[in-house]
């Protein structure tokens, strides 16, 4: 390690911090100038959307190591929430904000109300209480169409999720998730994912770090979902099903159970594809369920492992001459 | 006379539910897994019936073909897609199952459309009323209930006196000590696939008598709340599967007798949490302690 | 060594103050098999003790016991003169105990340092959001885990590989590892399960040092299970040996190595066993 020569701490914020405002703005500036036509940029929006849904669900899935099978629900209440103050406030960026976080926190209720009996019980009831908790959800969606407009759906959304809204929001969320991981709360979460017993008999209250870590990957979904409905403009119950569920898990076991650069990548792939290709429609899900069996079966890591991008890491091997000689070693070491 | 047909009609579901309740257990007592798998091999179950008694075949042997198709579908699974992760994290044999449900779904989905099939139980059970005390049943909730049982009795008999119940008993409780016992493993799982599955071919033909449709997704909430019973009663425990199963069929039947039908699904997994909260091993089940 | 309460021996050094550990008749049943019978075990503060006995003697029980990974059917444990009994597992952590693993329980799929770091998770106040927006906390935070950890790696010459992932380590540093790990997050009490499982004799030798050091260094005291005779009666200042879940003898490595009962019972293991 003697002499490799490091990018001092502001100077590597400084260039990630521009590079993502480059591209905030450069994409920005592309849809608006009208390069981009209206099918292409829907689907923009849908990446941002399914990154982060993607990426949320891998805290729970690739970082504790726990499988919901409701992130459809927490995606739900999150949009359902912040739709209907969307719906009564007038068009600002505060109500915008308030919108996201609205529904960030709505999910993160629920998150608390079921992780705390679910994380509580060894084992997989997890699974089973989030697959209920989805649809209990959705039944009570339908049932109270005095809140959420029933079957046919919550109209009249104001579309606020703009491609600025979108991506600010995935890349603020993506930053903030990773920067929890690389902490003392995210590396207990991580141990109680490699080791629950030695986590526990090191003093990790494994408990709190599980219901901390499913509330975070439910309030980010919630995030997901606020963005979804100010996209759609209309949620039906229909949006949230079971189905919705698997798709995003689909992501995060293709990209790489715990890796967010491969949740990124997977969430992007899987949306542009069928929207790409209409006749892979059909096929859709027979494909995911034998890319599902598959990727457990022949590479459990998915397409990344547990690898993450590092653009920092790269200029430095860059600057020291080393990018080629020892990217695959290190790669392993730091994955 | 109204609450005993109630009763009847409670326990007509509950049996179907405990039979598909087993299969879940028996597979959870043995590998550990939740095998999402097990209620869209009762959708095959259907469509198989369904294709057979269509090209003309003796009912009887429509579902003697039925019952040998979900067997030899759930041994094949067991073989392909669960063998290989048998020593894997948890997570990826969980995840893996979910896959092969999706698959099985999907494959019918392709070649059947996503549409309802009217299942011909007519042909299988006659529509005829039976005349008890002042009661009228129909003939397919009396099949139900005897062979529903008649299944648990068999299966109480077959685990508790014979050498293959010793074997698969052995292997729950313990797979090492089972092993190095002479146990042959694999066919010891095989076998409780083999089983349950059957099982799940009756419940398939009972529950499509009961309902007179088939779709390629039938499977998962049928699944899912017999998964629930299971859960309800202990996973992993026969006996509790039995109970979990008469109990949801008992609380759906009540839900929709009060008027609450939309809310049944809603009910069922409401159940489940209170129950999990309660006593979180599930009315018959017992917790098991990791090694260290 | 001197005796207390006519339960046990500790050393003269720890004579003034209470027992680390107060163990009284500890049993416990495994569907009506006693695994531990009658288990009653003094430790002081800065004592090495030595847990011993034939493979199945129920060594790893106690331990188990210990950690509340089990609970007890009778009995009672003091640890540091508070009851553990109904503590959860990182409850009695913060009591004060700490373990390492008969099977090698690391977080293999992190790096060497923070498997270290994972066992430091206490004392410290940045809370999530102070973290998530790295507020002054969480710099402060992991500066000093960092510095620390290096602190206690280098002791048993593992500091160079904190970047390695644990679970790339030769099995010697593993073993090492979990007892850096056990001691991050500052025990008074040290459970060693079979530390030397695997070692060849010059690495048992310098663990032999190091538990030692352990013990001067940290002030902590010691229960160790192990099967090499050379360490345990080499370091051991008080032997307890099981034999079914029993205690059949108690003292000194001198009195034990001369105990005819635990001569009978090793003898009666090796010739069964052929070992």
């Amino acid at each position: 390690m003697n002499g490799y020569k490091q990018i001092p701490v502001y100077l590597r914020y400084l260039i990630n911090t521009l590079l993502l405002g480059a591209f905030l703005l450069g994409g920005n500036a592309l849809l608006a100038s009208g390069a981009v036509n209206r099918a292409q940029s829907a689907v923009i929006l849908q990446i941002g959307i399914y990154i982060l849904l993607a990426v949320s669900l891998n805290v729970a899935t690739g970082y504790l190591g726990q499988l919901p099978l409701g992130h459809a629900g927490f995606m739900a209440v999150g949009g359902y929430g912040a739709a209907l103050l969307w719906k009564a406030m007038p068009r600002s960026a505060g109500a915008i904000v308030l919108g996201l976080l609205l529904g960030g926190l709505v999910a993160a209720v629920f998150g608390v109300v079921i992780g705390v009996p679910a994380l509580r019980l060894k084992g997989d009831y997890l699974a089973i209480i989030t697959l209920g908790f989805g649809e209990i959800i959705r039944v009570l969606i339908i049932n109270l169409p005095g809140i959420t407009g029933g079957t046919p759906g919550l109209m009249n959304i104001p579309k606020h999720s703009s491609f600025l809204v979108v991506y600010t929001t995935v890349i603020l969320s993506c930053a903030l998730i990773h920067t929890l991981m690389k902490s003392r709360h995210g590396r207990a979460i991580l141990a109680i994912r490699e080791n629950e017993i030695a986590a526990e008999s090191s003093g990790v209250n494994t408990t709190f770090y599980k219901v901390l870590a499913f509330t975070v990957s439910a309030f980010f979904a919630g995030v997901a979902g606020a963005l979804y409905a100010g996209y759609t403009g209309i949620l039906t119950p229909g949006n949230f099903t079971f189905m919705t569920s698997v798709n995003i898990l689909v992501m995060v076991v293709l990209g790489g159970l715990g890796s967010m650069a491969g949740s990124v990548i997977a969430a992007t792939i899987l949306t542009a594809l069928p929207l790409a290709l209409q006749s892979f429609n059909k096929y859709r899900m027979v494909i995911y369920a034998l890319l599902l069996i598959a990727v457990m079966i022949f590479k459990p890591s998915g397409l990344l492992g547990r690898y993450d991008f590092s653009l920092t890491r790269i200029l430095e091997k860059l600057i020291n001459g080393q990018l080629f000689a020892r990217a695959k070693k290190a790669g392993e070491d730091r994955a | 006379m109204l609450f005993l047909s109630q009763c009847i009609n409670g326990l007509q579901l509950g049996s179907i539910y405990a039979l598909v309740a087993l299969g879940y257990s028996m597979v959870y007592g043995i590998i550990r897994l939740l095998n999402f798998a097990h209620g869209d091999v009762i959708m095959i179950g259907a469509y198989i019936a369904l294709l057979t008694i269509g090209a003309g075949l003796h009912p009887a042997l429509a579902v003697g073909i039925t019952i040998l198709g979900c067997v030899l579908i759930s041994v094949l699974i067991e073989k392909v897609a669960y063998r290989p992760l048998r020593s894997a994290p948890r997570i990826s044999l969980l995840i893996t199952a979910i896959g092969v449900s999706l698959l099985l779904q999907n494959l019918v989905q392709l070649f059947f459309t996503a549409d309802s099939r009217a299942y011909p139980s007519t042909a299988i059970i006659p529509a005829r009323a039976i005349q008890l005390g002042g009661l009228s049943l129909s003939l397919s909730t009396v099949v139900t209930i005897l062979v529903s049982v008649g299944a648990m009795l068999g299966l109480h008999l077959l685990i508790q006196k014979t050498r293959m119940g010793k074997a698969m008993r052995a292997v729950s409780e313990d797979t090492g000590a089972a092993q190095l016992m002479g146990i042959d493993i694999n066919r010891v799982i095989s076998i409780t696939f083999a089983i349950g599955s059957a099982l799940a071919g009756v419940g398939s033909v009972l529950y499509c008598c009961r309902y007179s449709v088939a779709n390629p997704t039938m499977g998962s909430l049928l699944g899912l709340k017999a998964f629930v019973a299971a859960v309800l009663g202990g996973i992993g425990s026969i006996p509790g599967a039995v109970v979990g199963g008469f109990a949801i069929g008992f609380a759906e039947v009540l839900v929709t007798a009060l008027g609450f039908s939309a809310w049944t699904d809603a009910v069922v997994f409401a159940v489940l949490i209170v129950v999990l909260l309660v006593k979180p091993t599930g009315l018959l089940g017992r917790g098991v302690a990791e090694k260290v | 060594m001197v005796p207390l309460d006519g339960l046990g021996i500790i050393p003269e050094r720890d004579a003034g103050r209470p027992p680390i550990l107060d163990i009284r008749h500890l049993c416990v049943d495994f569907g009506g098999l006693r695994a531990v019978d009658d288990f009653t075990l003094l430790i002081g503060r800065t004592e090495i003790a030595g847990l011993i006995g034939p493979n199945g003697a129920g060594k790893t029980t106690v331990f188990n016991l210990l950690t509340n990974v089990y609970k007890p059917t009778q009995g009672r444990i003091l640890l540091n003169g508070q009851d553990t009994r109904g503590k959860s597992m990182h409850q009695l952590n913060r009591l004060g105990i700490a373990r390492t693993f008969q099977n090698i329980r690391l977080f293999a799929g992190m790096s060497v340092e923070d498997n270290v770091k994972v066992a430091m998770n206490h004392g410290y106040t940045d809370g999530v959001l102070t973290d998530m927006f790295r507020l002054p906390g969480w710099w402060r935070t992991e500066r000093r885990q960092h510095v620390r950890a290096l602190e206690l790696l280098d002791l048993f010459n593992l500091a160079g590989k904190a970047n390695a992932l644990a679970g790339n380590l030769p099995y010697g540093d593993q073993r090492r590892l979990e007892i850096v790990r056990a001691l991050a997050s500052e025990p008074k009490l040290l459970l060693l399960d079979e530390p030397a499982a695997g070692m060849n004799p010059s690495e048992t030798h310098e663990l032999m040092d190091n538990i030692r050091m352990l013990r001067d260094e940290f002030g902590i005291a010691i229960m160790l299970i192990e099967h090499d005779m050379n360490l345990v009666m080499g370091i051991c200042e008080g032997i307890a040996v099981l034999n079914y879940g029993k205690i059949i003898a108690k003292g000194t490595p001198r009195e034990i190595q001369t105990n005819p009962v635990v001569i009978e019972a090793y003898l009666g293991e090796e010739a069964g066993h052929d070992a």
